[in-house]
């Protein structure tokens, strides 16, 4: 068992998979990982794979036109999961749509297809449930947003937010990933990796000011009392996600 | 005596008008896709999107606030009636302005619904309400969801207004017969409420067919792969009968789109439980509604007694969550699954079941049409199979042309087996032995489900223990359990 590695980003993976294709050693006798690997397995050789930008154009593509659009946009959002074996998946889902074409997306009795539906499901509800529960503090006119998502939600969420605020400095932070998304007024958003350094300045940016605390009066008046049903609450705001939202805070 | 200081701070201000708004129901920011557009703040998301979810369960949406909590009138079920003994208060425009904009950007909701009292008459109250959003939309530049009560009784010149500066505008039925109406809400007529519900329908209508589209509001897509549903009844025809074309709906195309009217529709709220009307009677409205006035929704509210009155149920009674729940579930089978409100309740039954939803229900008493062929089924036919939802549908439908789908695909599809598998077959053959036997499949659905309901009616109370399996939660019988029960082992 060959097994090639890469790193954690969609265009290594996207190499990745070039690489392990081009390799001709047959799609059973391989499996793709992406690092950090923990555990090695035995009689496995492990390949790690760079980048290379005319592979991964290659590749995004042939997705786009041997497959479609939209399976393009299912893979890229199941790039974006947590999940170890998002990689393989990927992988093992394109050997069914080259050989079908458009209507792969649909083959849900497929066990190749049906994983990359589910990792893709996961990656947007997590997105959604993100875009609904992230809260933003303002700063010298800046609005700071921590978020701890399990997916790498934030190229799915910027989007989102420059088409609801566009004419508002924002910026929002994966704390455990080190990177974020700019927003500087009326322009165009970007992202950026940030340092140590920097990260620990803009931890304490989760500050009260006086709509903080309108807010958390405003939550606690609107439930029913006769109505009360935390198991409800729970379900559709799960207490994971609770964590930098202003009126649990 | 009502007591009116003018000095609260905004914070207690927000206090007594939320908690006065709270009992309204709808807290939706759907019905409307709006870019958002730069120097202005906000957009309009068609699925809408929940920011929050408050002790109660409830979403919370929009910044569900009254412009005051003054009241003329003295509806009896009403916490703001002119009867009760409450500090009063009232929101100026900017103070509302304000607060939308600053949690609007800090993501707490997604815009604001405005209700409000009726301050010295209708028409002062929606003018006042029409200067906050009109201050909203036009100083403050914002672009995000405004749902706004309009107060029956209002001139219909301010109503209009309002109409282009919120996305969605509701007038409460509150009780769905004139009779009840005017025992328990002595200043409203179900006159003076329909008058401003079909101006609105008339004015969407105008405004849709100056756009160049069907006079008749988008339902959900899925719907047209069925055949009959309650929107199809009505379409035919509307056309002919729409006589008060608005005069400027004919000039010549303008550089500019139109205005759009209240582009997320207009939706409406009863209350259940307060008087005796029946399940029946309440849904058979909700439909005409969606029939006659193009409803975008109808909402429900379980009464919460908060006024002691001999007209009203005690103060003690428990609000009817589970009638609720039951209530919201047919208005879904007959938005998305093509369900009519006869085929769900006859005035033999009036009522739904307790404990079954509607549309188990409704299969128990049509078992003639059951088992279904998952591979074969239309789309139409699968919807009314409980357990398989639009989605499920959707995906059955797609997925089934390139292979046949067995119980195991079923399941990853998300397709609810506990409840579809007595009325499915996969490829010719039941997922167990089942006989298609109304007691025994009622018992069945009955267990499984009896535990559910009882939680939605019983939210924070606990229940004896006991030693006896009396809510029968014991698990479905096994294929060789069924074997054993026909062969007569057990």
């Amino acid at each position: 068992m060959i097994i090639f590695t890469c790193k954690d980003t969609f265009e290594d993976m996207m190499s990745c998979i070039y690489t392990a294709w081009a390799s001709r050693l047959g799609h059973k006798n391989i499996r793709l990982k992406t690092e950090p690997i923990g555990n090695l397995e035995l009689f496995c050789d492990y390949r790690h794979v760079d980048h290379d930008p005319n592979q991964t154009a290659s590749v995004i593509r042939s997705i786009q036109k041997k497959i479609s659009f939209r399976a393009y946009q299912m893979v890229y959002r199941a790039a974006m999961s947590f999940q170890e074996e998002k990689l393989d998946i990927i992988y093992r889902f394109l050997i069914y749509g080259f050989h079908y074409g458009p209507s792969v997306v649909n083959m849900l009795q497929e066990p190749a297809v049906m994983n990359l539906f589910e990792l893709d499901r996961k990656v947007l509800n997590e997105a959604h449930l993100f875009r609904e529960f992230l809260r933003f503090s303002e700063i010298d006119h800046v609005l700071i947003s921590h978020i701890e998502p399990k997916c790498d939600v934030l190229t799915i969420l910027a989007p989102q937010f420059t088409d609801r605020m566009p004419s508002e400095n924002w910026m929002i932070i994966d704390d455990n990933r080190w990177t974020a998304v700019v927003h500087p007024c009326d322009q165009d958003y970007y992202m950026t990796t940030l340092s140590e350094d920097e990260l620990n300045r803009l931890k304490t940016s989760e500050i009260s000011d006086i709509y903080t605390d309108l807010w958390k009066v405003f939550f606690e008046t609107i439930g029913v009392e006769a109505r009360k049903n935390p198991r409800c609450q729970r379900t559709m705001m799960p207490l994971w996600y609770r964590k930098h939202m202003t009126e649990f805070l | 005596m009502e007591t009116f200081s003018p000095s609260l701070s905004l914070q207690e201000k927000l206090t007594i008008l939320a908690d006065a708004a709270k009992y309204d129901v709808a807290c939706t920011s759907s019905g409307a896709d709006r870019r958002g557009e730069k120097g202005k703040l906000g957009n309009g998301v068609a699925a809408g999107i929940c920011h929050s979810f408050a002790s109660d369960g409830r979403c919370v949406s929009l910044l569900k606030i009254l412009q005051s909590n003054e009241c003329i009138y003295d509806c009896k079920y009403c916490l703001n009636r002119s009867s009760n003994d409450r500090v009063r208060t009232t929101f100026t425009p900017e103070e509302v302005c304000r607060l939308v904009i600053e949690f609007y950007r800090r993501n707490y909701i997604e815009g604001l619904f405005l209700s409000s009292g009726v301050v010295k008459s209708p028409s002062y109250t929606m003018e006042l309400m029409c200067r906050t959003l009109s201050m909203l939309r036009n100083q403050y530049h914002f672009n995000g969801y405004i749902h706004v009560k309009a107060i029956p009784g209002a001139p219909e010149e301010l109503l209009e207004t309002l109409g282009y500066l919120a996305d969605r505008v509701s007038i409460n039925l509150e009780l769905p017969t004139p009779e009840g109406l005017k025992d328990l809400a002595p200043h409203k007529t179900q006159k003076t409420i329909l008058k401003p519900m079909e101006q609105i329908r008339s004015g969407i209508a105008d405004h849709r067919l100056s756009i160049g589209k069907d006079p008749m509001m988008e339902r959900f897509g899925g719907n047209r792969n069925l055949k009959h549903t309650i929107f199809d009844d009505v379409r035919s025809g509307r056309i002919e009968e729409h006589r008060q074309l608005a005069s400027n709906s004919f000039l010549p195309p303008a550089k500019d789109k139109p205005a759009p009217f209240v582009p997320a529709g207009q939706s409406t709220q009863m209350i259940v439980g307060a008087t005796a009307e029946n399940d029946l009677q309440l849904l058979s409205v909700t439909q005409q509604l969606y029939q006659k006035f193009d409803l975008k929704r109808v909402f429900f509210s379980a009464y919460v007694p908060l006024n002691e009155d001999s007209r009203l149920p005690s103060l003690d009674t428990a609000p009817p969550l589970l009638r609720e729940h039951r209530l919201y579930q047919a208005d879904w089978l007959l938005r998305f699954y093509g369900f009519h409100a006869e085929e769900l309740l006859s005035t033999d039954r009036p009522n739904f079941n307790i404990m079954l939803d509607p549309k188990c229900d409704w299969a128990l008493r049509h078992l003639e049409l059951f088992p279904v062929e998952i591979n074969r089924a239309g789309y139409a036919e699968l919807l009314r199979v409980p357990g398989i939802g639009t989605k499920s549908a959707y995906r059955i439908v797609k997925s089934r042309r390139q292979r046949s789908l067995t119980f195991e695909n079923l399941k990853k599809i998300g397709v609810v087996l506990k409840r579809a598998k007595y009325f499915i077959t996969c490829n010719g053959k039941m997922m167990f032995h089942i006989p298609i036997e109304e007691n025994f499949i009622t018992r069945q659905l009955i267990g499984e489900d009896y535990k559910k309901s009882w939680e939605i009616d019983h939210p924070q109370t606990y229940e004896q223990l006991s030693l006896f399996d009396d809510q029968n939660f014991s698990s479905s019988p096994s294929a060789e359990d069924t074997c054993k029960s026909l062969s007569g082992q057990i």
